[in-house]
């Protein structure tokens, strides 16, 4: 096998209601090598949760449906996995950081029970064993061992978010996805779990997957980033590409709504618009609507995507090769 | 090594357990009903040491006393001290609501957690056969227990705990709808917990409180309708000391002789008062929440 860790094709993902069909995920690819950092950016219903979710095989089913596609983790498919393997699999190899620190601790078991279970769930180690690690877990995220026995509501939200991290790194995994893990913290704490996170990374060669709509967050701890717009990638690529080569319309209006330090404006220059229903996408490029260089060709079929350099992927008629495919 | 282990589990365990021993300490309601109880369970215990008489003591000549120094509640209507067969009945009494509200608990929480977590189907089954012995009465559905079981003490109280799982297991269901879609059960299950797990160790301390409430409320009823058994002769039978058939038959004489049914009636309102205070402060105590 080569060295990617993660590996997604084509997935789709829909939510089937009685009434309506939610294209939550739209055949987004991405692949992820051992020990790198991937950010996935988009606005709020972009996908991004779901494609977090699809990985850890726990969208609800129903309404949730992974239509098509695989998901290959270190070579095997998730999707077509057995659930006692997908289990096996869940906390040991992959575990998740959820987005709210305050809801994602049980509040009557303490913090320490709630790491050393993790643990006791894949490791074949005694009680007192399982109890020593979780220990050594929470000094390693910066809480005294001694608070081992307290409970969620005893700690501030930034520690939540700490305890979080060290259940989801308490068996090493070799992925982890944080879904906006700094999302409900102020930026100072933002910045610290930020830290801690990369600290982690590097000490135990941890592969991330991080959703956010940040785009100052991916600059921080991220070596590539995707830009997703109602369920499709539109832009892949280093930070390089996306930061400084910037191809997609998108991604130049996402830059273009962030405040900038230097310049001295008065109002931000925000996408004008909303983004397509997900019940009703349209069979172009979903962003046509709000596209400040939008051509007939876009609205007309889908949009192939095209690699404008080497590990540059944009999907946009712009930046078609041939005069063939326009 | 050995040393820091020990230290990890010994901290956890005595910072638990004194949390929630100080915590109840600190609900004087709960101590009071906490005393009481322990007076019934010795009662329970050795009767026979503490009774005066003994529970088949007849005496025509001495009936219909009022309380004396000598008879404390007075006598019944066949001259039986009364005292003595309230101390006598607590053993059975108690036996009773326990273990018929175990029954019914342990059966609820079953049903509950299977119709609740897994729903739709599942649900539906369980929540219809629910209904369907909702719709019957409470006595009818343990006499005809009882009649096709067999009249003896262990079939009362299945009788009685099988007629009031429908309460628990909606009561259990309910709350069950309400945490299993919390953040932490999904965290739970990213963590590669199975749905035993989840359940045991996740969902249900989470519904404690009213499991707590529902069954220390139902013990009262037990021990009400296992003397409403009594009364058609299908339950405890006659010359044994219980508390609900005192009261059923001492109701003929309530006109002139109130003593008759007022001491076995108090003792069911005192059993009833105090494990309702020592339920609302087991489940106060238990809950890391209310830690002040």
């Amino acid at each position: 096998m080569s060295d990617k860790i993660l590996e997604i094709k084509d997935l789709v993902v829909h939510y089937i209601t009685d009434k309506t069909t939610v294209k939550a995920v739209n055949g987004i690819s991405l692949s992820l090598e051992r020990g790198e950092s991937l950010g996935l950016v988009g606005e709020t219903g972009a996908g991004k949760t779901t494609t977090a979710l699809s990985v850890m095989q726990l969208i609800p089913d129903p309404p949730g449906k992974i239509m098509s596609g695989e998901i290959l983790y270190e070579g095997q498919d998730l999707v077509s996995m057995e659930p006692t393997q997908k289990r096996e699999i869940r906390g040991n190899h992959i575990s998740m950081i959820f987005q709210d620190p305050m809801t994602a601790l049980n509040p009557v078991l303490s913090v320490g029970d709630q790491i050393a279970e993790v643990v006791r769930l894949h490791q074949k180690i005694s009680r007192a064993q399982a109890s020593i690690k979780a220990q050594e877990m929470l000094e390693l995220v910066g809480i005294p061992g001694e608070r081992y026995a307290e409970y969620p509501h005893q700690f501030s939200g930034g520690m939540k978010q700490r305890v979080v991290i060290a259940i989801a790194l308490a068996c090493n995994p070799k992925l982890l996805i944080a879904d906006e893990p700094t999302t409900a913290l102020d930026v100072t704490i933002q910045d610290q779990v930020l830290d801690l996170i990369e600290k982690l990374m590097r000490e135990f060669g941890t592969s991330l997957l991080l959703i956010t709509h940040d785009l100052g967050v991916v600059a921080e701890i991220c070596q590539k980033a995707a830009i997703m717009y109602a369920g499709e990638i539109v832009e892949y690529g280093t930070l390089k590409h996306i930061y400084e080569k910037t191809a997609h319309p998108y991604t130049v209006g996402l830059f273009g709504s962030v405040p900038n330090l230097t310049v001295d404006v008065d109002r931000l220059n925000p996408i004008k618009g909303l983004m397509p229903d997900p019940t009703d996408l349209p069979i172009g490029c979903p962003f046509a609507p709000r596209c400040p260089d939008v051509m007939p060709r876009c609205v007309a079929s889908p949009v192939p995507v095209t690699e404008v350099e080497s590990g540059h992927y944009v999907k946009c008629v712009k930046f078609l090769r041939s005069e063939a495919e326009r | 090594m050995s040393e820091k282990e020990t230290t990890a589990v010994t901290m956890k365990k005595r910072g638990q357990f004194k949390d929630i021993r100080r915590r109840f300490a600190k609900n004087k309601g709960a101590i009071l009903g906490l005393g009481f109880i322990v007076i019934l369970v010795v009662c329970a215990l050795i009767p026979s040491v503490i009774a005066p008489y003994g529970f088949d003591d007849q005496q025509l000549s001495r009936r219909f006393q009022s309380p004396s120094w000598n008879h404390l509640f007075g006598t019944d209507e066949y001259g039986r001290d009364i005292f003595s067969r309230v101390v006598y009945g607590c053993r059975i009494s108690l036996t009773l609501g326990l273990v018929s509200v175990t029954i019914s608990c342990v059966l609820g929480i079953i049903l509950g957690c299977i119709s609740g977590y897994y729903g739709k189907v599942v649900d539906n089954v369980i929540m219809r056969i629910i209904d369907i012995m909702l719709s019957i009465p409470n006595i009818l559905l343990a006499v005809s227990i009882v009649a096709a079981l067999g009249t003896s003490f262990f079939n009362l109280m299945l009788a009685i705990g099988i007629g009031a799982v429908p309460g628990y297991a909606r009561v259990v269901r309910a709350s069950i709808l309400s945490v299993k879609e919390q953040e932490y059960i999904e965290a739970a299950r990213s963590n590669g917990a199975s749905d035993w797990r989840i359940i045991t160790r996740h969902i249900i301390p989470n519904c404690m409180a009213p499991i707590i409430v529902q069954a220390t409320m139902s013990i009262a009823s037990a021990v009400l309708s296992a003397a409403g058994m009594s009364f058609i002769g299908l339950g405890i039978m006659p010359p044994t000391p219980e508390w609900g058939s005192m009261l059923a038959s001492g109701r003929a004489y309530i006109r002139d002789y109130w003593y008759v049914v007022t001491f076995p009636g108090l003792a069911i309102m005192l059993t009833v008062f105090s494990i309702n205070l020592l339920g609302d402060g087991l489940r106060d105590a238990l809950d890391p929440r209310l830690k002040s």
